[in-house]
């Protein structure tokens, strides 16, 4: 029976031949991974030891725990936190990755992300494996099902196919297409189901931009986002593998629930009102242009790659920051931070007056320097409702890192279409 | 997560008004106002629990009630102190049109029966009785008039007759269930 990409990666997970959409049935993820949190992982690892009174994992390999979050204030309270999570992983004898930078990225970078693998975590942000074909699906608290029985009951997702044609224009990328899938289709276009992107558009897309866009799945309702692993996907994961591997293709004829063809190049950029990133949020960038911004935030796990910082320096080179505005940018991980260096970008980027910070969530959420009444700030972080990155009387408005390049600039929202051909 | 209530299992079915409908794309958060989503204090949320909608629901509410909501119930990025302050009033179950698949996740995990009924929006008014099979997921008015809605997977079913997730795991999996110390 022809099956989708996400039906063939459940189908292997699940040890049977095949599942379609609907069906429901016990799936064995790859890889079961967490960043430590409290109230997410101090209580699982708890929860696992007194309640159910696991001592030890028949299968530690298939857990993984990154320290990503609360790294930047160095109190007592976060050094106790990460030694609750440290004295776990060792008890259990799970792979920890400490301050590395985003786990959604770091675990790319460490080849767990593999054409073909199947991973779970409580935050749905791991979607954005599915850049190299990998599918990845937040389940909540039901990661403690798959943390005490190695499996997880979940309902086999119908998949809505992307044929993506053409290409970005300049100061254009991926993140004003998930806002335009979102406008044109619903924030719950895709509820409950798999994005599959695919066509040419989909391969001259960078690994960058395909995290990205896969990243931000939940926003138009999808569980997960998944690209046909093509050569730029398997060469990344033969260079970072840590096991073998086996890329998953649809089928020809493969039920989907709609397939949508998308030209790139029509897209033009994207800014969401602040609230959330529903469609009737969604906005030209032309349409708020002019509104001023205080803030403005390069990094999260949706953005802050390396694409992403040769953007800002594009916009950025040259120029400076505008008066009575901030610029952060995040590099979303260690290497991606030494890269960035490597390539000069940063001199760029602090030239033009942006600070630059080490690789954590923690601006995304509002740990670090948090936002204060009454200031607008333009991010590329995952969320813009109320009280995200500090005041609940802030407002955060969502674009592409050009978009929020070029907005610090001139201190209102601003298009950077143009500019990178100036 | 430490400050879960314990809520035991719907009984078959429920019996209770509609208590609020909400419309589509609703951000549950708003039930008691994001800056109130960190949380558990039953006091607390009690004094905050719709009052932007309506100051007396609160005492309004009986155990039993439900909620309705429109399409893609729950979207955003949903935080569990709503849910919980709305159920310590005693709401019983949520009927909507369709849910956001992480509040659908996150809120299944916790036991609360969540009844995809198409039509629901429009088919009942606020303070209408209902008997709710959320088994078969069918909601009976008092004039007999019966919607029918998507019922619960098997596994889901028993998660909601656990009690939750968590006690369906330890019921399964448990290894020395009474080491607790």
């Amino acid at each position: 029976m022809p099956s989708t990409i996400a039906e063939k990666i459940l189908a292997r997970a699940a040890g049977v031949d095949v599942v379609k959409a609907g069906d429901n049935l016990p799936v064995r993820p790859d890889y079961m991974i967490a960043y430590d949190f409290p109230g997410y992982t101090d209580v699982m690892f708890k929860q696992m030891h007194d309640d159910f009174g696991i001592r030890t994992l028949a299968e530690p390999h298939r857990y993984v725990v990154f320290i990503d979050h609360m790294l930047t204030k160095g109190t007592e309270q976060e050094r106790q936190v990460h030694q609750v999570t440290r004295d776990w992983c060792e008890f259990y004898g799970i792979e920890l990755h400490e301050a590395r930078g985003i786990g959604h990225q770091v675990m790319a970078e460490l080849g767990y992300a593999l054409p073909g693998n199947f991973l779970i975590h409580f935050d749905g942000h791991i979607s954005g494996a599915g850049a190299f074909g990998a599918l990845g699906w937040g389940v909540r608290r039901d990661l403690l099902e798959a943390w005490v029985s190695g499996q997880i009951y979940l309902d086999v997702p119908a998949t809505t196919r992307f044929e993506l044609v053409g290409e970005l224009a300049d100061g254009v990328d991926s993140r004003d297409l998930v806002h335009h899938i979102i406008g044109e289709y619903g924030a719950d276009g895709c509820a409950h189901q798999v994005m599959e992107f695919a066509g040419p558009g989909a391969r001259g897309m960078s690994i960058d931009r395909r995290q990205g866009l896969c990243g931000m799945a939940m926003f138009t309702g999808a569980v997960s986002a998944v690209f046909e692993p093509d050569e730029a996907a398997l060469a990344y994961a033969s260079r970072v593998a840590r096991t073998e591997f086996t890329p998953q293709l649809p089928d020809e004829g493969a039920d989907y629930a709609a397939v949508h063809t998308i030209d790139l190049s029509e897209l033009r950029p994207r800014v969401v009102l602040p609230g959330s990133a529903r469609s009737d949020n969604t906005r030209g960038v032309d349409e708020l242009a002019g509104t001023p911004v205080t803030k403005a935030f390069i990094g999260s796990c949706a953005s802050g790659r390396i694409e992403d910082i040769r953007a800002a320096a594009l916009i950025l080179d040259g120029r400076k920051v505008a008066p009575g505005v901030e610029l952060n940018v995040v590099p979303t991980s260690d290497s991606v931070h030494q890269q960035a260096e490597d390539e000069g970008l940063l001199d760029v980027l602090r030239a033009a007056g942006a600070q630059i910070a080490r690789s954590s969530c923690d601006f995304c959420f509002g740990y670090q320097k948090p936002l204060q009444p009454g200031e607008n700030c333009i991010s590329t972080g995952v969320l813009n409702i109320s009280g995200r990155m500090g005041s609940t009387e802030a407002n955060i408005y969502m674009g592409s890192a050009y978009t929020v390049a070029a907005s610090a600039v001139a201190g209102t929202i601003s298009s950077a279409e143009g500019v990178a051909r100036s | 997560m430490s400050a879960l209530r314990d809520y035991p299992p719907p009984p078959d079915v429920i019996r209770g008004r509609v208590a609020w409908i909400f419309g589509d794309d609703f951000d549950i958060d708003l039930v008691i106002g994001v800056e109130n989503i960190k949380s558990y204090d039953a006091d607390f949320l009690r004094g905050k629990v719709m009052r932007q909608y309506d100051p007396t629901f609160a005492d309004r509410v009986r155990p039993g009630d439900v909620i309705v909501g429109g399409r893609n119930f729950g979207y955003g990025h949903p935080h569990y102190p709503p849910m919980v302050a709305l159920r310590d009033l005693g709401i019983a179950a949520v009927l909507a049109e369709s849910f956001s698949p992480g509040f659908w996740r996150g809120e299944t995990y916790n036991g609360m029966p969540l009844l995809t009924v198409p039509g629901i929006s429009t088919g009942v008014a606020k303070g209408d009785n209902v008997a709710v099979d959320w088994r078969a997921a069918t909601v009976r008015l008092d004039d007999g008039t019966e919607l029918r809605g998507t019922p619960p997977s098997d596994r889901v079913r028993r998660v909601i007759e656990a009690g939750g997730s968590l006690k369906l795991l330890l019921a399964e999996h448990a290894r020395q269930p009474a080491d607790r110390s």
